[in-house]
C-alpha cells in the first residue's frame, strides 16, 4: 500500500508560488539527473578522478554563437588545465538542451533537446578531450509514435532508454519511453500506464527512469509536458489550469519485459530516479518538485514494492524547489538541491526510512544539478533548470562550481562563469576519462561484486 | 606517454579503431584486474611469454573452480515466465569471415541464423572470473539444460568466437573447447575464431564489444590481457539481436527462459 504525506497539496503550492512570483521572487520546480552514482549500473564507472565534465549547455540569444553545445571542462588537478573550459562543440541552433546520458560502452554521450526533440550523439571515446558529433536523429517524434522532449538517456545493453516529457496531440504530459540501440536505430515505444496498476491509478506522465538489475526493477517518475516546460514561467504558475497538469505518479516496472508492475501516488512532480548501490538494502528514491517530499521504495517481507513518504526538504511553504538529487555510492547519504534558495543540502540516508538533513550550504542565486564523484570526494554544481524557468536579472547566474567534500563542509575548488565565457546556461553534467582502460563495472551490488558472479543452477527455470 | 617505465601500455581495439589508440594502465592496476597477487601476476606474465597459455594450466572447467569457491548471488526475482513477454529486436547481428576449429573459412552468419543462437565474444586465456570463464560457465550449464529436452535438440545453437585471433588458432580452439565441439551433439556449440584483427575488427565493431590489449611499455608487444566488458548476444534465427547480457545481467535462468520464449514465439511447442 502506497503511504502518502498529504500535507502539502500542489493546489496548497500553486497559490504559494503564485504569490512568491507576485513578490517577484522569479523562477521554480525543475528538472534533473547526472553524476557517476546516477550512471546505469550497465556503463562502466570512473572510480578514480573523473578527468573530464561535459555540461550540456543551453545556448542564449546575443550570447557567443548563441546555439546549444557541449562544453569540456578539464578537472583533473594534476592537469596545467585544470578547471578550465578545453572545448567547446556548438550543435547549431537552440533545442532547449537538457540532460545528456552516457552509452552502455561510456563511448558515446546522447543529448537531448527538449523543444526541438532532436538527439545528438557525441563521440567521446576517440578524444575524450575533444568530443565530436557524430549523428543528429531528427525523426524522434515521428519514429516514436508522436512521442515529444526526449528527456532522460539510461543505457541498457546495447540500447538506450529515453524518457519521452510530452507528446505531438496536445503537448501535454502523456508519454511514453522511447528505446533506441546503440547505432541510433528506433527499436520500441513503451507508453506509460494510464489505468490501474496495482492498484492505483497512472496518470500516463514521466520523467526520469533508474534499474536495479538484481531485482530486474526499473523505477521511472513524472514532471510535466511541453505545454508547460516550454511555458514563461511566471504566465504558467498563473495559470491554474497549466498548474493541473503535473505528473502525480511514479512507477515500478519489471525491466525485462517493460510492463508497469505497480503504480504510486507521489503527488507534486517526482522528479530524479536513483537506485542505492550499497550493500544489501535495494531502495530507490525520488523528491517531489513541488510538495518538497522524499519517496523510498522498498520490497516489504512479501516481496511487494510499496512507496514510503519518508522526509520533507525545507519548507514547503517556501517553495524550496527540490531539483537533482545524487546518492553516495554506498547509499549512506544523497544531496538535494534546493533551486529558489540555491541551497545544496547532505542527507544522511543510513537510515532511508528516517533520513536527515544535516548539513547546508547555499552554491548560488540559483542551483540545479547536482554531479558526486564515485568516492563521494567531488561535487559539482550547475545552474540552468529550463530556458523559460532560470531566474532573471542578476539572478541568473550561469556556472558550473565544484567543490571538495571532507564529510563535514563543502570547500571550492574552482567555478566557472558560463555567461562571463559566452557559453550559455549550464544544464546537466557527465564525467569522462581520459584513459578509458581505467573504468571499471558497477556490478549489481557495487565494490562486493570484485569477486562475486550470479550463480549458476541446474535448477529449471520458473 | 607510453615510454614511462614500469607501466604497461595498453591497445583499445574499439570499433573502427585498429591497434593506434594507445593508453597507459600502472601495471598494478593490471595484476589487481586479473586478481592475482603480485609475484602470481608475475608468474602468469611469464607463462604468457613462453607462451604457455592459461587455457593449458587451467582450463575453463578447471577455473570454475575459483568462481565456485567465491561468493555467489542469486538474483533476487523470479524470471519472467517464458512467452509471457516479447524480447525487443535490438539489431542485425553482423556477418564476417571466421575459422572454425578446422581452420575452414566460414561466414558468421552460417552460425547465427537458423536456430536460436546465444554468442559470446571470447579469449581461450581469459583468467577474469567476471569474464570469459563465467560466461563458459553459463553456457556449459544452458548446454546441459538443453539436452535434457529432445524437443528442443537442434533448436538452439550456442557460439564462442575469440577475439584473440593470434594466439587463438584453430587448433588452440579445439583444445579449449574439448568435447564441446564434438558435431552431432543435442546442443550445438561451435568455437570460432578468426585469421585476424582486419576479419575480427568489422565483427566487433557491428557487435559493439569492445576489448584493450595489454602491451609492454618497451616491446609494445602484447602482453596477453585483454580487458573487456562481458557481452553475450542472444540472436533468433532470422539473425536479430533480442537480447543482450553483459557481467550484471548474464544469469542461467534468465537466458534459458529468453531462450524459451524466443522459440515460442517460432511456434515450437515446449515440453
Amino acid at each position: 500500500m502506497t503511504k502518502c504525506n498529504k500535507r502539502n497539496s500542489i493546489k496548497t503550492l500553486a497559490a504559494a508560488i503564485s504569490a512568491a512570483v507576485a513578490l517577484a521572487v522569479t523562477a521554480l520546480p525543475a528538472t534533473s539527473i547526472a553524476d557517476e552514482t546516477s550512471c546505469s549500473p550497465f556503463t562502466p564507472l570512473i572510480k578514480g578522478q573523473e578527468d573530464f565534465v561535459y555540461v550540456w549547455t543551453l545556448g542564449v540569444e546575443g550570447l557567443g554563437d548563441g546555439s546549444d553545445k557541449l562544453v569540456t571542462v578539464d578537472v583533473n588537478p594534476k592537469s596545467k588545465n585544470y578547471g578550465k573550459v578545453i572545448n567547446s562543440l556548438s550543435v547549431g541552433g537552440r533545442n532547449e538542451a537538457h540532460h545528456i546520458g552516457l552509452s552502455d560502452d561510456r563511448r558515446y554521450v546522447w543529448g537531448g533537446g527538449l523543444d526541438s526533440s532532436h538527439i545528438f550523439i557525441f563521440d567521446v571515446a576517440t578524444d575524450p578531450a575533444k568530443p565530436k558529433l557524430v549523428k543528429v536523429i531528427k525523426d524522434f517524434v515521428e519514429k516514436s509514435g508522436g512521442i515529444v522532449g526526449p528527456h532522460t538517456f539510461y543505457a541498457a545493453p546495447g540500447r538506450m532508454i529515453i524518457t519521452g516529457l510530452s507528446n505531438n496531440q496536445d503537448h501535454g504530459g502523456v508519454t511514453a519511453h522511447v528505446i533506441y540501440n546503440n547505432k541510433g536505430d528506433y527499436i520500441k515505444t513503451v507508453q506509460v500506464p494510464t489505468g490501474e496498476v496495482g492498484g492505483a491509478m497512472g496518470d500516463g506522465y514521466n520523467y526520469d527512469v533508474a534499474i536495479n538489475p538484481r531485482k530486474n526493477a526499473m523505477l521511472s517518475t513524472s514532471f510535466t509536458g511541453w505545454n508547460n516546460y516550454m511555458m514563461d514561467l511566471g504566465k504558467m504558475v498563473k495559470d491554474p489550469e497549466a498548474m493541473k497538469h503535473f505528473g502525480n505518479t511514479s512507477v515500478m516496472w519489471d525491466f525485462k519485459t517493460m510492463k508497469p508492475i505497480k503504480v504510486f501516488s507521489t503527488p507534486g512532480a517526482p522528479l530524479e530516479a536513483r537506485w542505492n548501490w550499497g550493500k544489501g538494502d535495494d531502495f530507490a528514491v525520488t523528491t517531489t518538485a513541488l510538495t518538497s517530499n522524499i519517496w523510498v521504495f522498498k520490497q516489504d517481507d512479501k516481496k511487494e514494492w510499496q512507496a514510503h513518504n519518508v522526509g520533507t526538504i525545507g519548507n514547503p511553504a517556501d517553495i524550496p524547489l527540490p531539483v537533482d538529487i545524487s546518492m553516495a555510492a554506498d547509499g549512506k547519504a544523497m544531496w538535494i538541491n534546493t533551486f529558489m534558495d540555491g541551497t545544496t543540502r547532505f542527507w544522511d540516508f543510513s537510515n532511508p526510512m528516517k533520513p536527515k538533513e544535516v548539513y547546508t550550504k547555499k552554491i548560488g542565486s540559483q542551483v540545479n544539478m547536482v554531479s558526486q564523484s564515485y568516492d563521494g570526494k567531488r561535487v559539482y554544481y550547475t545552474s540552468s533548470l529550463l530556458g523559460n524557468w532560470d531566474k532573471k536579472g542578476k539572478d541568473d547566474e550561469q556556472f558550473l562550481k565544484m567543490y571538495n567534500w571532507d564529510g563535514k563542509d563543502l570547500k571550492l575548488g574552482f567555478e566557472i562563469d558560463f555567461y562571463k565565457e559566452k557559453l550559455g546556461r549550464a544544464h546537466h553534467m557527465k564525467f569522462q576519462a581520459r584513459n578509458m582502460n581505467t573504468l571499471r563495472p558497477l556490478h549489481a551490488e557495487a565494490d562486493r561484486l570484485d569477486s562475486v558472479r550470479l550463480a549458476s543452477t541446474e535448477t529449471p527455470a520458473k | 606517454m607510453l615510454k614511462r617505465t614500469g607501466w604497461t601500455a595498453c591497445v583499445w581495439l574499439a570499433p573502427k579503431r585498429l591497434p593506434s589508440n594507445l593508453m597507459v594502465l600502472p601495471r598494478n592496476g593490471l595484476l589487481k584486474a586479473l586478481h592475482l597477487p603480485f609475484w602470481g601476476g608475475v608468474f602468469f606474465l611469464l607463462l604468457q611469454s613462453f607462451g604457455i597459455h592459461w587455457a593449458h594450466a587451467a582450463s575453463p572447467d578447471n577455473s570454475l573452480k575459483a568462481i565456485e569457491t567465491a561468493d555467489t548471488v542469486v538474483p533476487d526475482y523470479v524470471p519472467p515466465r517464458p512467452g509471457s513477454y516479447e524480447l525487443m529486436r535490438i539489431m542485425t547481428a553482423a556477418d564476417g569471415e571466421v575459422l572454425d576449429v578446422d581452420g575452414k573459412p566460414r561466414h558468421l552468419s552460417e552460425f547465427t541464423g537458423g536456430k536460436v543462437t546465444l554468442l559470446s565474444f571470447i579469449y581461450s586465456t581469459c583468467a577474469d572470473p567476471n569474464g570469459c570463464p563465467y560466461a563458459y560457465q553459463v553456457f556449459h550449464n544452458l548446454k546441459n539444460r538443453l539436452a535434457k529436452e529432445p524437443r528442443l535438440h537442434g533448436k538452439v545453437r550456442l557460439v564462442s568466437l575469440s577475439f584473440d585471433p593470434k594466439r587463438d588458432t584453430p587448433e588452440m580452439l579445439r583444445l579449449y573447447a574439448g568435447d564441446n565441439a564434438l558435431p552431432n551433439q543435442p546442443v550445438q556449440w561451435d568455437f570460432l575464431t578468426t585469421a585476424s584483427y582486419k576479419e575480427l575488427m568489422p565483427i566487433l565493431d557491428s557487435f559493439g564489444q569492445d576489448v584493450f590489449i595489454e602491451l609492454d611499455p618497451v616491446t609494445q608487444q602484447p602482453l596477453g590481457t585483454l580487458n573487456h566488458v562481458l557481452k553475450v548476444f542472444l540472436i533468433d534465427r532470422e539473425r536479430v539481436v533480442r537480447e543482450i547480457y553483459t557481467t550484471v545481467y548474464l544469469q542461467p535462468d534468465v537466458t534459458y527462459n529468453d531462450i524459451l520464449t524466443l522459440l515460442i514465439e517460432q511456434g515450437i511447442e515446449l515440453p
